[in-house]
C-alpha cells in the first residue's frame, strides 16, 4: 500500500509515524502452548502463573469466536500472523535518559515527559509488549502507594496479584480474555493504601510499534478503603496496512468507600483491532467511574463493566465514540447492580461519518437481592452523513421490582438550525460542524484533566476537516 | 423455502430467543411435528399461506391445517379464534382498504396454540388483539403486515392470558407515508410469562412508526419485551420512536427489556427509552385515602398504565373492546 493510499485509508492520523524495530526479543508470529510457556518462562514467574497462562490458552482454543457485533471484521483477525511477544528494551527504566532514544524520542513526540513534569502523579510507558518506562512521584511512595508495571507487580507482590488476578474478569469469561490471560504482558498494577487520597492522575501510555503486532497489557487497580485514584491511559499506533491486535484486561476493586476514575482516550490507528475487557467490583459505598473516549481503531469492542457488589455503591460511566471511514465503534457499558440500593449512571455519545459505524451495547441487571436500586441511561447518537450507520442494542434486566430504571435513546442528525446559527455568526460550515461535534462531546471532555480535553478537542477537529461536502 | 425440520435452531444469542428459546416454546420435542387441531375460525374464507423460512412461522405453517382469509373493505369486524384440544393451530391472511377494524379475540383451553397471521393494509386498519386464553395455555404468535403507500396501521394486543406466551410481530413499511402505530399492554401474574418481539423495518423514507410496551407484573410473573427498529440506508425523513415501560408489582417479578436500533440513513428521528420502576407509593396513598382497598387502588393505577399503551390509538371502537376486557380481567383477579 502506498503512503497515499494508507493515508486514505486511515484518515489524518496524527501518530501514525513509526519507528524502526530494534527488538532485543522477537519471537516468532503466532500462537501456541509453547509461545504461552516461554512467555512466563521469560519473565521467570511463580508456577501458578504459569498454569493460569496454558489453562486460559485452551478455553482460548476451544472458545469460538463471537457471533454478535461485527462478525465480518472479526472473522478477519488472523491470530497466526500475529507476534505475541516482543522485547524492545532491557528493561523497565526509571529515568528517562536510559530509555533507548528510538523510543524515548517517540514517547517525546508524544509528550508524554513534559505532560509527567507538569501533572502527573505517576508515569508507565508501554512499548510493545513491556514497560519501557516508568516513574512515580516520592511523596505517592511514601505514602505507600504502589504503582508498578503490571510485571514487576507480579514480582514484587505476587500474593496481591494472586489474590485478585482473574478475580474479576475470569479468563472464560469471553475468547479475547482468555487469550489476554494466557499471553498477557506489561499493564500497570496500581495499589492505594487505606484512607490515601492520590490528587494528581496516574498515567499509563501504551504504544504499539512493529507491524503485526499484538499488545495484551493487564492492568489491576486495588483501592483500599477510603482511597481514591484517578488513572488515565492513552494509546496510540503507526498506520501500517496490515492489522495489529490490541486485546487487553483491566481488572479494578474498589473497596468500602473506595473511588476510582479509570479514563482512556483510546486513539488507534485504522489498523489496530481493539477487543477490550473492562471490569471493576465497587464494594459497600465505592464508586468506580469509567470515562472512555474511542476515536481510533479499526474494530473496537468494548464494554467498561461494573459490579456494584455492596450496598450504597456507585458506578459511572462516561462513554463516547467517533467512527470515521472504515471503523467502527461498538462500546457501551454494563452494570450490575447486585446489592441493595445501589446507583449508576450511563451517559453515551457517538458519532458516525464517511461510513463508520458506531453502537452503543449496553447491559443494566438488577438482581433479586438488589432493592432501591437507581439507574439511568442516556444515548445519543449523531449521523453526519448518510453513508453512516449508528445502532443501539440496550439490555435492561430487572429482577427486583423497587427498581427505579430508566433508558432513553435518540440518533439524529446535526440541526440545520444550529448550523445556521453559527455560520451567521461568521463561521464557515465545517467551523460550525466541529463547535457542535465539540459541544456534543462536552460532558465527555469536562470529565478529562486538562491536557486531554485539548487534545481530544484537537484530534475531533482534525477528524472533522473534510467533513462538509 | 425450507421445511420446519430443516430449520436449524435458533441459538439463544439471537435476542428473539434469548429469553424464549426455540425448545421452550415448541409444544413437544424440537423435532417433532405434531398433529395439530384447527383453530375454530368464525370469520373468512378458506384460503392458502407461503411457507417461511422462519423457525415459528415455518412450524405453524407445516402443522396447521386451516387458513383463512378475511378482506375488510371499509368496515369493522370481531373475530373470535376458539381453540381447544391438546395442540391447536390455524393461519390467518387479512387484507384491507379503506377505514377499518378488526377485533380478535383468542379465547379456550388448548394445551399449545400456534396462530400465524399475514396482513397487508392500504388505507386505515385498526386491529386489537386480545389475549383471552385459559391460564395454563402456550401461546406462539407469529405476525408479519405490510403496510403501503399512504396507509397506517394500528396494532393493539392486550396479553392477559396464557402461562407462556411468545409473540413474534414484523412490520414492513414498504412505501413512503406508510405509518404504524403499537400498542402492547400486558398483565403478568401467577407465573406467567409473556415474551414480545417487535421489529419495525423503515426501508424507504416519509414512514413513520412509534412503539409503546406497558407491562405490569404481579407475584412471580416475568415479562420480556424486544424489539428492533430498523431505518435503512434512504429512508430520509423517517420518524421512528419506541418505549417499553415495566411496573413491578411483587418482589418475584421480573421484566426484561431490549429495544434495539439500527439507523442508517441520517435525516431521521428516531428515539427509543425504557423504564422500569415500582408502583408509585403517593399514588396508592391518594387513592386509598378517597376509600378504595389495596388491591383497588392497585388495580386502578394497573388500569391507567396498561391503557397508557393505546394512547396512540385513534380508533375508539378498538380502545372500548380492549378496556372492557381489561376491566373484566382486573375484577376476576381481585375477586378471584
Amino acid at each position: 500500500m502506498s503512503g497515499e493510499t494508507a493515508r486514505e485509508a486511515v484518515g489524518d492520523y496524527r501518530y501514525g509515524f513509526h519507528d524502526p524495530e530494534n527488538a532485543t526479543i522477537r519471537f516468532d508470529k503466532g500462537l501456541s502452548e509453547q509461545v504461552v510457556r516461554d512467555i512466563s518462562e521469560l519473565k521467570n514467574e511463580p508456577e501458578w502463573m504459569t498454569e493460569i497462562r496454558v489453562k486460559a490458552y485452551n478455553r482460548f482454543m476451544e472458545m469460538p469466536m463471537p457471533k454478535w457485533g461485527n462478525c465480518n471484521m472479526l472473522d478477519q483477525i488472523d491470530f497466526d500472523s500475529i507476534t505475541y511477544f516482543l522485547r524492545s528494551s532491557k528493561g523497565t527504566e526509571n529515568d528517562w535518559d536510559d530509555v533507548p532514544d528510538d523510543i524515548k524520542n517517540t514517547f517525546n513526540r508524544l509528550g508524554i515527559p513534559e505532560a509527567e513534569q507538569k501533572w502527573l502523579g505517576g508515569v508507565t510507558a508501554q512499548y510493545e509488549s513491556e514497560a519501557v518506562y516508568h516513574s512515580i512521584r516520592d511523596d505517592l511512595e511514601e505514602q505507600g502507594v504502589i504503582f508498578l508495571d503490571m510485571d514487576s507487580g507480579l514480582r514484587e507482590y505476587p500474593e496481591i496479584v494472586k489474590k485478585y488476578f482473574c478475580s474479576v474478569v475470569p479468563a472464560s469469561d469471553n475468547k479475547f480474555s482468555a487469550l489476554n490471560t494466557a499471553v498477557w504482558s506489561g499493564g500497570s498494577f496500581l495499589y492505594i493504601p487505606k484512607g490515601v487520597h492520590v490528587e494528581m492522575p496516574v498515567q499509563a501510555y501504551f504504544r504499539i510499534n512493529a507491524k503485526n503486532m499484538g499488545q495484551f497489557e493487564r492492568t489491576m487497580i486495588i483501592a483500599d478503603e477510603g482511597s481514591s485514584i484517578h488513572y488515565v491511559e492513552g494509546c496510540t499506533a503507526p498506520t501500517y496496512s496490515t492489522e495489529s491486535l490490541h486485546s487487553a484486561v483491566v481488572e479494578l476493586i474498589a473497596m468500602d468507600g473506595a473511588k476510582i476514575r479509570y479514563s482512556t482516550v483510546q486513539n488507534w490507528s485504522a489498523n489496530v483491532y481493539n477487543l477490550v475487557t473492562k471490569r471493576g467490583v465497587a464494594h459497600a459505598n465505592a464508586t468506580i467511574e469509567w470515562v472512555d473516549g474511542n476515536i481510533g481503531s479499526k474494530l473496537t469492542m468494548k464494554y467498561p463493566s461494573v459490579l456494584l457488589k455492596g450496598e450504597g455503591a456507585h458506578a459511572e460511566v462516561i462513554s463516547v465514540a467517533y467512527a470515521g471511514k472504515g471503523q467502527h465503534q461498538d462500546a457501551g457499558a454494563k452494570v450490575h447492580h447486585l446489592a441493595p440500593n445501589t446507583t449508576s449512571n450511563i451517559l453515551s455519545k457517538s458519532i458516525s461519518k464517511n461510513g463508520g459505524r458506531s453502537s452503543y451495547r449496553g447491559m443494566l441487571q438488577v438482581t433479586p437481592k438488589a432493592s432501591g436500586c437507581r439507574s439511568k441511561i442516556v444515548c445519543d447518537a449523531l449521523m453526519l452523513d448518510a453513508d453512516s450507520q449508528s445502532d443501539t442494542y440496550p439490555t435492561m434486566e430487572v429482577g427486583n421490582a423497587s427498581a427505579d430504571l430508566e433508558h432513553e435513546a435518540s440518533v439524529s442528525k446535526v440541526s440545520n438550525d444550529q448550523l445556521f446559527y453559527l455560520m451567521s455568526r461568521g463561521h464557515s460550515e465545517v467551523e460550525a460542524m466541529g463547535l457542535i461535534v465539540n459541544g456534543f462531546f462536552e460532558p465527555f471532555t469536562r470529565e478529562l484533566p486538562m491536557e486531554y480535553a485539548v487534545e481530544l478537542n484537537r484530534l475531533l477537529e482534525l477528524e472533522m476537516e473534510g467533513a462538509i461536502g | 423455502m425450507m421445511l420446519y425440520p430443516e430449520i436449524p435452531i435458533p441459538p439463544r444469542s439471537e435476542h428473539l430467543w434469548r429469553y424464549t428459546p426455540w425448545k421452550r416454546i415448541h409444544p413437544t420435542n424440537v423435532a417433532e411435528m405434531p398433529q395439530s387441531d384447527a383453530i375454530k375460525m368464525a370469520l373468512g374464507t378458506d384460503s392458502e399461506m407461503e411457507g417461511s423460512n422462519e423457525i415459528g412461522r415455518s412450524f405453524i405453517h407445516s402443522i396447521s391445517n386451516i387458513c383463512k382469509e378475511i378482506i375488510l373493505t371499509d368496515e369493522s369486524k370481531e373475530l373470535d379464534l376458539r381453540c381447544s384440544g391438546h395442540i391447536c393451530s390455524g393461519e390467518l391472511k387479512i387484507k384491507s382498504s379503506g377505514n377499518s377494524s378488526l377485533i380478535i379475540r383468542i379465547s379456550g383451553d388448548s394445551g399449545w396454540t400456534g396462530i400465524r397471521v399475514l396482513g397487508d393494509v392500504s388505507g386505515q386498519l385498526s386491529v386489537a388483539l386480545i389475549n383471552d386464553l385459559s391460564a395454563d395455555c402456550h401461546l406462539l404468535r407469529c405476525e408479519d403486515w405490510i403496510v403501503n403507500r399512504d396507509s397506517s396501521l394500528e396494532l393493539s394486543t392486550l396479553s392477559t392470558g396464557g402461562f407462556l406466551v411468545k409473540s413474534d410481530i414484523r412490520i414492513k413499511l414498504d412505501q413512503n407515508g406508510a405509518e404504524v402505530k403499537g400498542g402492547i399492554a400486558s398483565n403478568g401474574h401467577g407465573s406467567r410469562h409473556d415474551d414480545h418481539h417487535v421489529e419495525i423495518d423503515h426501508k424507504v423514507g416519509h414512514t413513520q412508526s412509534s412503539l409503546v410496551m406497558h407491562a405490569a407484573c404481579n407475584d412471580s410473573s416475568h415479562s420480556v419485551g424486544t424489539g428492533l427498529l430498523s431505518i435503512r440506508d434512504g429512508a430520509d425523513k423517517s420518524n421512528a420512536g419506541q418505549v417499553f415501560r415495566n411496573l413491578l408489582l411483587s418482589e418475584k417479578a421480573r421484566a426484561e427489556a431490549i429495544p434495539e436500533l439500527e439507523v442508517l440513513a441520517d435525516d431521521v428521528k428516531a428515539a427509543h427509552g425504557a423504564a422500569s420502576a415500582p408502583i408509585d407509593s403517593n399514588q396508592l396513598h391518594y387513592l386509598q385515602s378517597r376509600g378504595l382497598s389495596g388491591d383497588e387502588a392497585s388495580s386502578l393505577i394497573v388500569e391507567g398504565f396498561l391503557m397508557d399503551a393505546f394512547r396512540d390509538i385513534k380508533n375508539q371502537d378498538v380502545i372500548a373492546s380492549l378496556r372492557t376486557r381489561l376491566l373484566v380481567h382486573l375484577e376476576c383477579l381481585i375477586n378471584g
